[in-house]
């Protein structure tokens, strides 16, 4: 009994004496001649998988030309690109292994996983970009390490709301239709006060679509019982083509006005042509918008055997995102600093406008101390034919 | 059969209780105990940091195994028990500023309650309606979670200021080396206390209860008292590794504690072995380490084989659906009777039983 | 008047093709007594073996049909055979496990084989709005899912009733050692059960996969089937489908005049309410057991 005791404690004691001493951590940060070295966080196979995957495509795809072409300034991306399949843990996990790796960038993917990275990319001084346009990522002293290349949510909605008081001309019922999380909520709150400050005419209310529906009947007749003529989608294009579908088989005269994640070929082609009519605000363009950013993509599908019709918007989506933090990596380098996350971050707020050959936005993508909000800039277009038709391009909440 | 050492005789009843007997035990317990304390210094930051969400689940999967191994009752529910223990350690802490270990005992506590309270409907439920039951619980409390804006910072999830404790605070360089000693300790102590429990009465009434509960109550064990212990003790477990995740991750988001999260921590304790506190250990180092090590072996065949690299995230999912359905052909009980059937065959050579 | 009509007919349809998945998963558990959690991935094979035959391999619809239903049948004896023979008479909760590791298996080989987006497959059912009341108006293929889900149900309950195999299927799952004194092979039912289970499943993946689209997400749908089983009972196959039934219809009411967002977790509710007051389920009957 007592030497077990004895035992115990000389153990605790050992213990307690080894705690004291730790190991030298690793050292993070970019050699000064090496490869690049990039991790990308991709969904998939995950909720969000079926946009996710040509994103993380056309990611791949711009670092493969990149390299061809010599990468920057002579130096190879390294870059790893891991499915989370919209897992937050594995996120994290992911996100610490690339830090161990030594990246000096990520390149993140959902609303989920930015927010929840947000304050330790900046406790580790990585600049993080992603395909989450949640407003809170675009405010430096919230989140000083993100960078959001598109309009935010709530850029769209408002693009949006002006759209609809136009189209209506003056007075009208909007429907919001939202993915039933904190994505899908994200714009709401600015939505409304947007249309109290601008004194838009307009009774917007929100209404949660549940997941693993068969149909949004019930929605609609709610809707249809608001009066609503206008029904704002901001969810991915599966159940929004649902919601298609299903004001067609109804004989609803609604109009679907779709924000980023829905408005895009996915849409279209599901609903096939029950899409006709409806109104996708989509910041990035079209790829039948045929802008000059598309060309360089298009000769790089091309080699490979593929096209851009093949891939979609979201790949061009995905090359840009990653052109633009290359971009930046160029510009902390030009500046002769030794290629840190901070140096990116400063070099990416004062470098000025970023030239996206008109694929995101206006075109061109600007950063400030003040903002990081790259653009403002959206693209209105509509399904006809089922293809995406520019109704306006360039459009600003003013 | 599992064989026993030979030559070991107790001159007190103490002895017997004890857990080890013979040499060879305390020798591979001495073998465990070092490695524990070798391990932060044999490996980097970013196996740590698995490491240490390794320790979390351990501590989950023991709380699983008490209700599911030793009680026999059936549940989906442990994201959702997860999720209560993360949030109130995290409201606690955060917008209460109750210091952390108190925060911790809290969610510790309201979790055991919210277990006792599911613990009264299991009374009527059996089996598959049990397991219906704990699933809607699950999905309940994923709602709650993702709804409730209380639980969120406007539309952000929750997030948890690093761990400080009095005057100690978790530095950014040593993170995930400091977490781990603490959770260390907190995962030993799980395990020791779970261990104990099984060895006193009310342990073994949480086992009549799961091999025949009527006989039990036959004989004279609360069996009302028996299961809804068993729910409010493997709730406080769940409940401490979800109160230590919060800290640790520093966010609190629904999105970790859904229907795979609960099925995850199913796969540990059954691919571990029900019933063995050991084997929840065994499970959840496997379990966590399969993704992982399939990652990095895929990713290394990958850029050999183009075709696999373009499909690489389903064949992940197919090897880890066909390792648990192998594992469970090959041997249901688990890591745990695979471990005691190697023992046994160096303890019974050159026989074969 | 013309909301409540609409709202109904649409959960009469989700809850009819609820009703076929969860037949599937009743017959399972009766004969065999496995909980399958796979019920959800059988839908979705089902789904897309008829995509697959019709739209990648162009064949007439009537032979992608046939082609449906025997690799519906086939698919439910090899797993059967293969993965839960092995494991008859272990604890349940390592079976519900094995069932949850094909699920992950199946939903991996249809990622593999046919990508994340959805697939583009034609109505297979006509669209047009049909007019039931002046201002109430469904589309066709609504109504059509009700009848096609009807018949195979009807079909399912003669084959209980009056085939010598449905007989012995209801022999098996009401006692099986008597059964086997009686000379029934309870292998061969436990195949047939798993068989008959994929091709109820096979049906519903295909009424569903019309309605709405063919992708991954059908998987998904499997979940709805617990709340089902709970509502009505494992005895019978008119219980399931009251169940089906109840819980589409509940669903829907709940998105149509409630928050849209509670539909989801409704069937839950509802479910642990009925199993507070009646823990084997609304038609269930009390299990006996003996020590």
């Amino acid at each position: 009994m007592q030497k077990q005791r004895w035992a115990v404690a000389i153990a605790a004691a050992t213990t307690l004496a080894l705690t004291g001493c730790a190991p030298d951590s690793a050292t993070t940060g970019g050699e000064s001649d090496g490869p690049i070295k990039i991790g990308i966080i991709a969904d998939l196979t995950g909720a969000t998988g079926d946009v996710g995957t040509p994103y993380n495509e056309g990611m791949l795809g711009y670092i493969d030309w990149i390299n061809a072409e010599g990468g920057i300034d002579g130096r190879e991306i390294d870059a790893t690109s891991k499915d989370y399949a919209y897992d937050v843990p594995t996120a994290e996990r992911l996100y610490k292994e690339y830090i161990n790796d030594g990246a000096v960038a990520i390149q993140g993917w959902g609303t989920g996983d930015s927010e929840a990275l947000m304050n330790k990319v900046a406790a580790d001084e990585l600049p993080f970009m992603s395909a989450s346009y949640a407003e809170v990522l675009t405010d430096p002293a919230e989140a000083p390490y993100n960078f959001v290349v598109a309009p935010t949510y709530s850029d769209q909605m408002r693009v949006a709301l002006n759209w609809i008081s136009e189209d209506a001309g003056g007075q009208a019922e909007v429907a919001m239709f939202h993915n039933d999380s904190p994505f899908g909520l994200a714009p709401l709150a600015d939505g409304q006060s947007w249309i109290s400050d601008q004194g838009l005419d307009l009774n917007m209310k929100p209404y949660p679509m549940p997941a693993g529906s068969a149909n949004y009947v019930g929605l609609l007749s709610q809707a249809k019982q608001q009066g609503a003529k206008y029904i704002m989608i901001q969810n991915v294009s599966s159940p929004a083509a649902q919601v298609a579908k299903d004001i067609e088989a109804q004989g609803l005269d609604m109009k679907i006005v779709c924000l980023n994640w829905c408005a895009d070929e996915q849409f279209v082609d599901t609903a096939g042509p029950a899409s006709e009519g409806h109104v996708l605000v989509q910041p990035f363009a079209p790829i039948t918008a045929d802008m000059e950013g598309h060309q360089v993509i298009e000769e790089y599908l091309t080699e490979k055997g593929s096209s851009l019709a093949d891939e979609g918007l979201h790949y061009a989506q995905g090359w840009y995102t990653m052109h633009i933090m290359a971009e930046g990596i160029k510009a902390a380098l030009e500046e002769g600093d030794d290629l840190s996350g901070a140096a990116i971050r400063e070099a990416l707020e004062t470098m000025g406008a970023i030239d996206t050959g008109g694929v995101v936005g206006a075109g061109e993508v600007e950063f400030s101390e003040d903002s990081h909000r790259g653009s403002t800039s959206t693209g209105i277009y509509v399904a006809k034919g089922g293809e995406m038709e520019p109704l306006e391009t360039g459009v600003t909440p003013e | 059969m599992a064989a026993t050492a030979t030559g070991i005789f107790h001159r007190s009843y103490q002895r017997e209780l004890s857990l080890r007997h013979t040499k060879a035990e305390y020798f591979r317990l001495a073998l465990v105990l070092a490695a524990m304390v070798v391990v932060p210094y044999m490996v980097d930051n970013y196996w740590l940091s698995i490491v240490n969400t390794i320790l979390i689940a351990v501590i989950g999967a023991v709380g699983l195994n008490i209700l599911v191994g030793f009680t026999g009752q059936i549940s989906l529910g442990q994201g959702g028990f997860l999720a209560v223990g993360a949030f109130t350690s995290a409201l606690l802490y955060q917008r209460a500023d109750l210091p952390a270990p108190l925060s911790i005992a809290c969610a510790v506590v309201v979790t055991a309650g919210a277990g006792a309270l599911f613990g009264l409907p299991a009374l009527r439920l059996k089996g598959l309606y049990l397991a219906i039951a704990t699933l809607a619980s699950q999905e309940i409390i994923v709602f709650i979670a993702r709804r409730w804006s209380f639980l969120r910072d406007g539309s952000a999830p929750m997030s948890v200021d690093r761990l400080h404790i009095g005057g100690f605070e978790i530095t950014r360089e040593l993170f995930e080396w400091q977490w781990y000693w603490i959770l260390l300790t907190c995962a030993v102590l799980s395990v020791l206390a779970a261990r104990n429990l099984f060895r006193s009465g009310l342990g073994r009434s949480f086992m009549a209860v799961r091999d025949q509960d009527i006989a039990a109550s036959a004989m004279g064990v609360n069996v009302t008292r028996a299961k809804v212990t068993a729910f409010a003790v493997s709730s406080g477990f769940v409940g401490f590794a979800g109160a230590l995740s919060a800290h640790y991750t520093e966010t609190v988001t629904w999105e970790s504690f859904t229907l795979e999260v609960s099925i995850l921590y199913l796969a540990m304790i059954i691919v571990g072995g029900l019933g063995s506190i050991a084997g929840s250990v065994y499970g959840a180092f496997f379990m966590m380490l399969i993704p992982v090590f399939l990652n990095e072996l895929l990713h290394a065949v990958g850029d050999t084989v183009p075709f696999l690299l373009s499909r690489l995230p389903a064949i992940e999912n197919a090897v880890f659906g066909l390792v648990i359905i192998i594992f469970l052909l090959s041997e249901p009980r688990g890591l745990d009777r695979i471990w005691q059937r190697m023992k046994d065959y160096i303890r019974f050579w050159p026989f074969r039983y | 008047m013309n909301t409540f009509l609409n709202l109904t007919v649409y959960g009469l349809s989700d809850g009819a093709i609820l009703a076929l998945a969860a037949l599937g998963f009743v017959l399972i558990y009766k004969a065999t007594g496995v909980i399958n959690f796979a019920q959800g991935e059988l839908l979705l094979i089902g789904a897309y073996t008829l995509y697959a035959a019709f739209v990648v391999f162009r064949l007439p619809m009537g032979v992608a049909v046939i082609i449906g239903v025997v690799f519906a049948i086939l698919l439910g004896l090899v797993i059967e055979r293969l993965i839960l023979r092995p494991l008859v008479g272990e604890n349940a909760i390592s079976v519900i496990m094995v069932t949850i590791g094909l699920a992950a298996l199946l939903r991996a080989v249809v990622q593999m084989i046919f990508g994340t987006r959805p697939v583009p497959q034609p109505a297979l059912l006509p669209r047009t709005p049909i007019e039931l009341l002046p201002g109430t108006s469904v589309p066709a293929n609504r109504l059509l899912v009700i009848l096609i889900a009807a018949i195979v149900l009807t079909a399912f309950t003669m084959f209980f009733r009056r085939s010598r195999h449905g007989i012995a299927m209801r022999a098996v799952a009401d006692d099986q050692q008597a059964a086997l004194t009686m000379g029934i092979s309870v292998r061969r039912i436990f195949a047939m059960a798993w068989a008959l289970a994929a091709l109820s499943a096979l049906v519903g993946g295909i009424l569903l996969g019309d309605v709405t689209e063919v992708s991954g997400r059908l998987a998904s749908f499997g979940l709805f089937v617990f709340p089902v089983v709970i509502l009505g009972g494992l005895d019978s196959v008119p219980g399931t489908i009251v169940g089906g039934l109840t819980i589409g219809l509940t669903y829907q009411y709940v998105s149509g005049y409630g928050d849209p967002g509670l539909a989801q977790i409704a069937p839950y509710l509802l479910l642990l309410a009925i199993l507070l007051v009646r823990p084997y389920g609304l038609f269930g009957e009390t299990r006996i057991e003996r020590v």
